[in-house]
């Protein structure tokens, strides 16, 4: 166990999480929006994407696209369900909506695909990186790529665009923003379409380190509730400071102190956080995107 | 003051009502408002006026209920959600919140549809916005949370002219203005008027607001109870003593 190689997997499994993290951090910080369900939706993204290429025979680099275009078509339909309560904003039903839909992906998930585990291999992932006392793949180099590149375009369409100006006017008030000719059901459509294609291309770049189950979704969905809080609700650079951060406490403490215990010292350290800061999932604190 | 074949009528509201939770908080038989023309809605607390202002919009902080029609150049309004109406040229200056906060002042100025050019209908760019009140100009790199009460009401204002209106209606905009802040506000909406933009102007100063104001609509627990030319009904005893103060009757 050499520090450096801790190190590097740290700030791989961190750009993994920030990457898995992005589409729910950009759902809350502009509808407010928890989705319990998004674990689910990683999950799926992942299985569309085994089977696009399994199945389908298509190429890994198509894959994606694929399992991006059903991610974002069920964060449509799972918008259009909840639509009532987004504008209300009752955090309540929507919490439980979401928890019920995560459970109903991965019913049908299992019906579809079983309940067996896959390998998720990609032409990347099987090809290490040459160097002589590191262990890493291409398909990790990949992750950490992708991970700063879409953090990128992200803070630059949302700061420096005009459509990136209207999802913060709805993110800081949605009234308001009707009554300057926003129409803000296609903004929340929008937001949750990005968020179901987001955890999609993330399960897709991402779901290849590991094998990959239909019942894996509930992990994935706590790690990233603890990123995306500790991050600060619905700040762009702070979930991806949030993931990096993350992903080195749980490699080095699961290197140094207990492999066991990594998630619930991540717990532990969120925990710390949200009493520190008790306001912090609040539905109308003022939250907002940046 | 029923101009149905008037094409100069930019509003026409009729059996407005609007109630919360059951309580009926205004009923308006009719209200018109031509072009170039400013009406002032005056009345106490509670009387309704800002529930009216809202009415026309079609929206609302709360979850009011509301019935009634309204037509903006003869074309209804009220089968439309408001962003649309918005669109279509009506506009609402809200009171209290009424710019983005987390916004640059620049930021705030900017048009979120494709305006269909038009020519009843004057397009403000934000160079217009920036001449018409060169203090926000002074201050385009602020946040809107850093400005004070008078410069988030030009801002407000300045954001409603750049999405091009037919209406502008505005919600107590003297509302903790300095009051040469307010001279400046009012004498902004005199110049827009005179340009041919329709102005309802609910307001609680009575005093400013009777200096711009061409017709007064006088409210009382959400009913007209009195209406008028400024001239005719400044004197009428229920403005002039109960408004206006006993030194102006």
């Amino acid at each position: 166990m050499n520090f450096v190689q801790q190190i590097v997997n740290g700030i791989v499994l961190g750009h993994a999480f920030a990457l898995i993290a992005i589409g729910w951090t950009v759902l809350l910080g502009v509808a407010r929006l928890v989705n319990f369900g998004h674990g689910q939706m990683y999950m799926l993204g992942a299985f569309v994407t085994w089977w696009a290429i399994s199945s389908a025979g298509m190429p890994y680099f198509l894959a994606v696209p694929v399992a991006m275009v059903a991610g974002a078509l069920v964060g449509l339909i799972m918008q259009r369900v909840m639509l009532k309560a987004t504008f209300e904003q009752n955090l309540v039903s929507i919490m439980i909506v979401t928890l019920g839909w995560g459970y109903v992906l991965h019913g049908v998930a299992a019906l579809i695909f079983g309940s067996t585990g896959q390998i998720l291999d990609t032409p990347l992932s099987m090809v290490d990186v040459p160097l002589e006392a590191l262990w890493l793949t291409w398909q990790d180099v990949a992750i950490v790529v992708a991970a700063i590149v879409f953090f990128g375009i992200l803070q630059y369409v949302l700061n420096k665009t005009k459509t990136g100006r209207l999802v913060r006017m709805v993110a800081e008030d949605p009234k308001l923003a009707q009554l300057a000719g926003i129409n803000v059901r296609h903004i929340y459509y929008g937001v949750f379409a990005f968020e179901g294609a987001a955890v999609a291309f993330a399960a897709g770049m991402v779901a290849p380190r590991t094998p990959i189950l239909t019942s894996m979704g509930f992990e994935e969905v706590i790690m990233t509730f603890v990123v995306v809080v500790l991050g600060g609700i619905g700040s762009v650079k702070g979930s991806y400071i949030a993931g990096v951060g993350l992903g080195l406490f749980i490699a080095l403490f699961g290197a140094y102190v207990s492999p066991a215990y990594a998630t619930t010292a991540a717990f532990l350290l969120l925990i710390m956080v949200l009493v520190a800061r008790p306001g912090g999932l609040s539905a109308n604190s003022g939250v907002s995107i940046h | 003051m029923t101009t149905h074949a008037d094409d100069s009528v930019v509003l026409e509201a009729r059996g407005l009502e609007v109630s919360y939770a059951g309580n009926t908080a205004l009923k308006l038989d009719s209200l018109a408002i031509r072009k170039g023309e400013i009406v002032g809605v005056i009345g106490a607390n509670g009387a309704g006026k800002s529930t009216l202002a809202n009415a026309l919009a079609g929206w609302s902080r709360g979850n009011p209920k509301a019935v009634g029609e309204v037509y903006l150049n003869g074309s209804p309004m009220h089968t439309r959600p408001t962003h649309q109406r918005v669109r279509d040229g009506l506009l609402l200056v809200p009171e209290g919140k009424l710019i983005f906060n987390q916004m640059t002042v620049h930021e705030n100025l900017i048009t979120s549809f494709e305006l269909e050019a038009s020519a009843d209908r004057k397009v403000y760019t934000r160079e217009d916005i920036y001449r018409l009140f060169p203090r926000l100009e002074e201050r385009k790199d602020h946040f809107g949370s850093q400005l004070s009460g008078g410069e988030r009401q030009m801002l407000g204002i300045g954001r409603a002219l750049m999405l091009a209106p037919r209406l502008l209606v505005l919600d107590e905009p003297s509302i903790g203005l300095a009051p040469q802040m307010v001279a400046l506000v009012l004498k902004t909406l005199q110049t827009l008027a005179r340009d041919g933009l329709a102005i309802l102007l609910v307001e609680q100063n009575v005093h400013a607001a009777i200096e711009i104001v061409d017709r007064l609509v006088l409210l009382e627990r959400g009913r007209c109870v009195l209406e008028g030319c400024t001239a005719e009904v400044k004197n009428d005893p229920r403005i002039a003593e109960a408004y206006l103060g006993a030194h102006v009757a």
